[in-house]
């Protein structure tokens, strides 16, 4: 037996094991040399991983022979039925697997023929070789603690070792060792590292000036001091959090069914402030994970903890809310895993994981963790769903106190005792008492919205329609468990257009009572609707208009044939689309008195009770009374009122967590499913990781703390690694979202690993961490692709050149904006809706969804703002976002594809934006801010490239310009259709104008030359 | 035929795509090399750019077919109703399905909590068609008129029992979101045709039976892991075809050809300058975007199709977005050599009511696909053009909710199903595999969906094992790791 072995091993392990990385990382230059220790943890265990695990490995339920080949114990062990062992150190002919693994027979050989799975023969040769040499064993790479490395001494190149940057110190050893024959490029041009740099801390490209003004500045720290400049720009948390997002998969939308509008931006905006005010990470994690368990919790760590409510969510009728609740836990326990661990948990769901030494009970442990929230699991299709906060800003909150006060003070004024108008009230209730011939308006009561197509709202009955009475006291099923019943709507004033009727595509039901004596004629009645309208008098319709319209005065003018005592008025206003609304007026001066008024004014003022006094009193001073100072007052304090409900109403309110009092159990669910309760688990972290410390509170905030302790060896190097892709392209570990067996082992281990230390014991200073990539000599290079780079290295993973890729899909239409002057830098607030093709979101949508139409924004200071806030409908993300690889923020995405395709350049080239962009381009150019007397195509080009043209690049846009010149002037209206894009399609070009009509075709010309700049490689790649 | 030769609405456009084809000449002059030579070869012919690309070209075997369509049934039909005929339910009417027969099979959470799981025959009348005499419900009239030109399946079967993973299984070979679709391992493993058009292209027709389907996702047709220019092509039925296919308002073809023409100029600076291939590919990239400026248009303007053909159809062909007029659409790209055409419809998940619904369905695709069978065979496509009918799975014998002899509902059902192939590589008129009387099980000749995958790729010409693409370390397949073959005995 081998056992004894075991704890020297770990102990010894570490040490041996960094020596066999270090290796590792030099590459293996002579293949054949059996001398060579071989590293076990990037060459072995993912052979063991890919062809052994499935039925050697963790998940017991599938283990063969009782072996275990991802611990060394099991492997080594004799089987007590063949008395052989997997592996005999140091023998290869005693070690059943090497004989396994080698034999011509096809029974005995492993991996099976049927596996589908074969081992090479080199991978075969490494196999003997490593038992050869004593089968070190070691844990999972990503598993183990995480140590600094020593720095590596001496670089060639640079002998002195003045090459300070640690990175440049691990990327050059293994240029030097792989044996590829590969230098370090040299540094890059200034203007493209500038560019570089500030769309990588910014997410927007430099102006000319800031470019010009590093250009000129010859102190060695030039470009640490623009590094520090942009670290402190606001547009860094910006661009820093739009990476974040995907990772979450933050939305503006449920995401599933219905997939209404979700309001949840607060925490978008809590994600760009903690990276601008450079919020440690681990404090980082801490707010978003347990927030709100924190001592006194601010108002936005409150809202951090909106990232455990960013998944989907559904309210499909038929759903079973233990079902959806399973789900959204799930949901809670892989997102966490992957984002902040590198850990595919999910695997782990149904079944002991297949590669990694993860158990259904480690899932379903860390389930008991995320399964308290105090709410329904399901959405209710409301921007709202609970637990929400509001989140007034500074200004909205004193605005509201100061209200509450003026209108504390105006009631009290309305309430307190008042002579004069106690005496006028009298006067109006004995004329009122005495009027044979009164017209009796009710209030308005409502119903709805019910929602329906355009054709049904029209042709089918809806509610209370068809019916000869109406019943205050029914009310009505809707779809997805909800249900309508009237309301009564007092403050709905004839004689003014009431907007906000609910619903988008719905129709609505107005009901009043109107109270007659004898009448001798028909009342005359105006009516506006938005949009269509039906009028029933007493059970029979009189009026039925299908249009689509805004409300106003005066649309229907119709004549109501009142009978004798009391009449029903039902109204049906039908909406297609948008807002909805009414109006309605009566050409008599009529008073409208609520049924209940009227019972208690019948009964005299003598015999009312004391509620009853006060009740006809308030009435009639906020409704009748027309004492100039009583109607004053009233007046005033209906605008507080107004203004009060309309900043309470702009109030955002943010989806969060809360967590229940009494903890919900958590069991194992046999193969996932919600109704296959096993045995119960309590609140655990996963076993193959370091325990939680005993003081800390075994809830979310405990887990947070455990998640950041210095002893947890995969927060640190899956967070460096998140941001080293951001910077490079593709991360040290390129699988970032995987850093299990099955994921890729890292390019450079060490520097990994260094950078995870050092970002630790800085205090996860993500600044810091940042700062030091973009110093680096690494990042610094050239990105200019040599031959030799395309033969041996053309993914660039040994680094030895800057990264040099297609922009994101954000930082294109940025940029976009940027350069045309057009961009409305504002930080933060509410999603924006930008232009986008017809149809797309109707073409998946339900009609019942409050997002099945898309309707743009108008305004430039909503259209024109950054890509980050664009409206993100998940089950049609935005195509300017799609077609650039963005992902549907569905699920978690720890690294976007980054294609090339003729979609692409479709859309660069003719999306009305990017025509749009052109045309501010081109208008930039003729106008006066260029000063300086230089043509408008150099002044273009150093606008976008940031350089000065080459004399064939001059000769391009030259070449372009004349030729699209002479094909405008023999085409007026064409010119003047393409610079009448957008925005531009109002602009008061008057003869006073740059832009009168005698220079269209000079703009228009210019304009195709903007798209043709703007659609450049070199303006669509980071350089 | 005049309606085979394309040929652009827009002779500006045309004049300018022969000017294209000069200014790589020019270019190539220059010496750009072969990535550029490749583009200058005429239309129906690899234009692949890279070399190691027309080297994995090279099919295994003569394929027996150039091209695919694939007439997807989103939802999962009832094979019961449809093709798999059961006279012998009628007697167990609202009698408990043997457990003989359910076996302890997980159910989906929709009918699990069922105390019954009462059996509902099929409402609709069958009768026998064809030289094979194939039982064909009343619901598919068309199709029994063509029963010798298709090889029925009816033992499919797969493991997945929810729309989302089960339809991703069968599109891209993996439960899980992330791997490429079928048509885009023929993209890559095949390369283009058509260097004017997408060789993947997408239709999403609207349906008339259950109003709420399941959802579409774009993983369907993704690329997955593979790069991004194989994934299918949405055609759209309003607005721009492609999207933002559609020059600005005030550039016309002219226009764009000169803008084109200096930013491809502007663009071998950027070439000099960094030596990134990705810069050749955008140039590339860019010429494509504009052939397909005029191909697209060709492509959907059906006014010169012959009113007989159109008839064929019926009368939605000349509706757009309907199943008819996707199919019509298909069959003008296969003639314009498009590699792989899938068709979406969507509305086949009867739950209930398939009294009601159900009939709708069928009515949608019955006449165009059969329609789509003569129009290719008369043209003499169909002897190298492959043909699929199919959903993502079956429906349950038992009855999903209440159950009358005239209405009932079915789950969702893994265990067998029924679809259809014919043309390139098919044997025409036969039957394969059979299911037990319950249509539960499947007793004769099994075909997982990774068979039929497998066979798909055989009948292009590839061995399935043999296209494969390392990601995350491992070689992966569109037919998964374990062994599977081909279906020989339906192939010619």
């Amino acid at each position: 037996m081998f056992t004894p072995l075991r704890s020297g091993t770990f102990m010894v392990l570490p040490a041996l094991c960094f020596v066999a990385m270090a290796v590792t990382a030099t590459g293996r230059a002579s293949e054949g040399d059996s001398l060579q220790p071989i590293d076990f943890a990037t060459e072995i265990r993912p052979i063991l991983s890919d062809n052994c695990f499935a039925c050697h490995g963790p998940d017991s339920s599938k283990r063969k022979a009782g072996l275990r080949m991802d611990e060394r114990d099991s492997a080594l062990a004799r089987n007590e039925k063949s008395g052989v062992s997997a592996i005999v150190p140091g023998d290869t002919v005693q070690s059943e697997l090497i004989v396994r693994i080698t034999t011509t027979d096809s029974d005995d050989l492993m991996p099976p023929p049927e596996s589908g799975k074969s081992l090479t023969k080199e991978q075969v040769a490494l196999l003997t070789r490593w038992v050869e040499q004593g089968a070190q064993w070691d844990q999972h790479w990503s598993f183990k603690p995480i140590t600094r490395p020593a720095l590596p001494q001496t670089v060639e190149g640079d002998p002195d070792g003045t090459a300070a940057n640690p990175i440049d110190l691990f990327v050059s050893r293994k240029l030097q060792t792989h044996g590829s024959s590969l230098n370090p490029s040299p540094r890059a041009d200034r203007h493209d590292l500038m560019r570089r740099l500030t769309f990588d801390l910014t997410g927007l490209p430099p102006t000319l000036e800031e470019v010009e003004a590093f250009l000129s500045d010859n102190s060695p720290g030039a470009y640490e001091k623009v590094v520090d400049r942009l670290l402190r720009s606001e547009h860094y948390g910006e661009h820093m959090a739009r990476f974040w997002l995907d990772a979450v998969r933050y939305g503006d939308t449920h995401g599933l069914h219905l997939d209404n509008y979700r309001e949840i931006w607060p925490y978008r905006d809590w994600v760009i402030d903690a990276f601008n005010q450079n919020l440690p990470y681990d404090g980082f994690i801490t707010s978003q994970l347990a927030g709100d368990l924190l001592p006194q919790p601010t108002t936005g760590q409150l809202v951090a903890t909106g990232f455990n409510r960013c998944h989907v969510t559904t309210a499909e009728g038929g759903s079973i809310e233990e079902e959806v609740h399973v789900r959204n836990v799930v949901e809670r326990v892989v997102a966490t895993g992957t984002v902040f661990m590198g850990l595919t948990m999910d695997c782990t769901r149904c079944h002991d994981h297949k590669f990694d030494p993860l158990t259904m009970e480690d899932f379903y442990s860390m389930f008991a963790y995320f399964n308290n929230i105090d709410g329904n699991p399901m959405d209710g299709n409301i921007k709202d769903h609970k637990p929400v906060i509001s989140v007034p800003t500074d200004y909205q909150q004193s605005r509201l106190s100061s209200l509450d006060q003026a209108i504390a003070a105006a009631e009290s004024r309305l309430a307190e005792p008042w002579d004069r108008i106690d005496g006028l009230q009298t006067v109006w209730e004995n004329s009122w008492k005495n009027d044979d011939n009164r017209l009796l308006l009710s209030e308005w009561y409502h119903l709805g919205p019910f929602a329906d197509s355009r054709e049904n709202q029209v042709r089918q009955k809806h509610g209370p329609e068809g019916g000869s009475t109406i019943d205050l006291t029914a009310s009505w099923e809707l779809e997805e468990g909800r249900s309508a019943s009237w309301k009564s709507r007092p403050e709905w004033t004839d004689g003014e257009v009431h907007n906000g009727l609910p619903g988008d595509m719905a129709s609505n039901f107005l009901y009043r009572m109107i109270t007659v004596s004898n009448p001798s004629s028909p009342m005359p009645v105006s009516l506006g609707s938005d949009d269509g309208v039906k009028v029933y008098l007493n059970g029979e319709m009189i009026l039925s208009r299908d249009v689509s319209r805004g409300a106003a005065a005066g649309q229907e003018n119709i004549e109501l044939p009142l009978k004798d005592g009391v009449n029903h008025l039902l109204i049906k206003i039908m909406n297609f689309g948008g807002d909805s609304g009414f109006y309605f007026s009566t050409a008599a001066s009529t008073q409208v008195i609520p049924v209940e008024i009227q019972q208690l004014l019948a009964v005299g003022a003598g015999s009312r009770s004391g509620p009853d006094i006060k009740t006809v009193r308030d009435f009639y001073r906020s409704r009748i009374g027309t004492d100039p100072e009583l109607v004053s007052l009233r007046t005033k304090l209906g605008e507080l009122r107004e203004e009060r409900e309309n900043v309470r109403r702009s109030v955002p309110t943010t989806l969060v967590w809360k967590e229940r009092v009494e903890p919900r159990p958590a069991y194992i669910l046999r193969r996932g499913e919600y109704d296959q309760k096993g045995r119960e688990v309590g609140r655990r972290t996963p076993a193959a990781l370091p325990p939680m410390k005993e003081d800390f509170p075994n809830d979310r905030l405990g887990f947070a703390m455990w998640l950041t302790m210095d002893e947890h060896p995969l927060t640190a190097r899956v967070a460096v690694n998140r941001i080293w892709q951001q910077f490079f392209g593709t991360g040290i570990v390129k699988t970032s979202e995987d850093f299990g067996s099955q994921g890729e082992p890292p390019s450079h281990p060490d520097l990994l690993d260094w950078l995870a230390a050092d970002f630790r014991d800085s205090g996860w200073d993500v600044k810091h961490l940042v700062k030091m990539i973009v110093m680096s000599g690494t990042y610094c290079q050239s990105s200019r692709v040599l031959p030799r780079h395309r033969q041996v290295d053309p993914g660039n993973r040994l680094l030895a050149r800057g990264p040099r890729y297609r922009l994101d899909a954000e930082m294109l239409r940025d940029q976009a904006l940027a350069l045309s002057g057009l961009l409305v830098p504002t930080v933060g607030g509410p999603p924006v809706k930008p232009p986008q093709p017809d149809g797309l979101w109707f073409a998946v949508g339900y009609s019942g969804s409050n997002t099945v139409r898309f309707v743009a924004d108008k305004e430039p200071g909503k259209t024109h703002r950054r890509s980050l806030y664009t409206f993100h409908k998940r089950t049609s993300p935005p195509p300017q976002m799609s077609t650039f690889d963005g992902p549907s923020r569905e699920a978690c995405v720890m690294r976007r594809e980054r294609t090339n395709t003729p979609m692409q350049a479709l859309l660069l080239m003719n999306d009305q934006q990017y025509v749009e962009t052109a045309a501010g381009l081109a208008r930039l150019a003729l106008s006066g801010n260029r000063g300086s007397g230089e043509s408008p195509a150099r002044w273009m080009f150093r606008r976008c490239f940031l350089r000065d043209p080459s004399a064939a690049e001059m000769e391009i846009l030259l070449s372009a310009y004349h030729s699209q010149l002479a094909d405008f002037q023999s085409d007026i209206p064409a010119a003047r259709q393409l610079v009448s894009v957008g925005i531009f399609a109002e602009a008061d070009d008057g003869p006073d104008s740059p832009f009168h009509s005698a220079v269209l075709p000079e703009l228009a010309a210019w304009t195709m030359v903007a798209n043709l700049i703007l659609n450049s490689d070199e303006i669509l790649s980071k350089n | 035929m005049d309606e085979a030769a394309p040929s652009g609405p827009d002779p500006v456009h045309d004049y300018f795509l022969a000017q294209t084809r000069r200014h790589f000449f020019s270019t190539t002059s220059m010496g750009l090399g072969l990535a550029a030579l490749s583009s200058l070869v005429p239309e129906r012919r690899p234009a692949a750019a890279a070399e190691e690309e027309i080297a994995r070209i090279a099919s295994h075997f003569a394929p027996k077919a150039k091209r695919a369509i694939y007439l997807f049934m989103a939802g999962a039909p009832c094979q019961m109703d449809l093709f798999d005929y059961k006279p012998g339910m009628d007697k167990y009417f609202d009698q408990d399905l043997p457990e003989s027969i359910r076996n302890g099979q997980r159910l989906t959470t929709m009918t699990s909590g069922q105390s019954r799981f009462p059996i509902a025959p099929s409402k609709f009348s069958f009768s026998q068609h064809g030289r094979n005499g194939a039982w064909i419900s009343e619901l598919l009239p068309y199709h029994a008129r063509m029963v010798d030109d298709i090889a029925i399946l009816r033992g499919l079967h797969t493991e997945a029992i929810n729309h989302d993973p089960a339809i991703t299984y069968i599109c891209t070979g993996s439960q899980l979101p992330g791997r490429a679709s079928l048509g885009s391992w023929l993209s890559y493993g095949l390369g283009a045709l058509n260097s004017n058009l997408p060789s993947f292209v997408v239709m999403t027709p609207k349906w008339t039976g259950r109003k709420t389907a399941q959802a579409l996702y774009n993983r369907l047709w993704g690329s997955g892991f593979l790069p991004s220019r194989h994934q299918g092509v949405s055609l759209r039925s309003s607005g721009d075809p492609v999207l933002f296919l559609s020059n600005p308002d005030g550039v016309n073809a002219q226009r764009r050809r000169m803008m084109l023409d200096h930013l491809s100029r502007m663009n071998q600076e950027t070439l000099q300058r960094f030596g990134d291939p990705e810069t050749q590919s955008r140039i590339d990239q860019y010429e494509m975007a504009f052939r397909m400026q005029s191909s697209v248009p060709d492509l959907t303007d059906i006014s010169r199709e012959p009113a007989h053909v159109l008839d064929m159809y019926g009368p939605e062909a000349t509706t757009p977005g309907t199943f008819a007029a996707s199919c019509l659409l298909a069959r003008r790209m296969v003639e314009r050599d498009v590699r792989f055409v899938q068709i979406f419809h969507r509305g086949w998940d009867q739950h209930g009511n398939i009294a009601g619904d159900l009939p709708n369905q069928a009515h949608d695709v019955d006449q165009p696909s059969w329609a789509l069978i003569q129009d290719l065979k008369q043209r003499g496509l169909l002897d190298d053009t492959l043909v699929i009918w199919g959903g993502e799975f079956g429906r349950t014998i038992y009855c999903q909710g209440s159950l009358t002899r005239e209405n009932y509902g079915r789950d969702h059902h893994p265990r067998c199903f029924s679809i259809w192939m014919a043309g390139g590589g098919i044997k025409p008129g036969i039957i394969h595999g059979a299911t037990d009387e319950f249509s539960y099980n499947v007793t004769e000749d099994p075909v997982h969906i990774h068979e039929l995958n497998a066979t798909i790729l055989h009948c292009l010409g590839i061995d399935h094992r043999r296209l494969s693409y390392k990601f995350q370390g491992l070689d992966v397949r569109l037919t998964g790791v374990e062994e599977v073959n081909p279906v020989h005995q339906i192939l010619v």
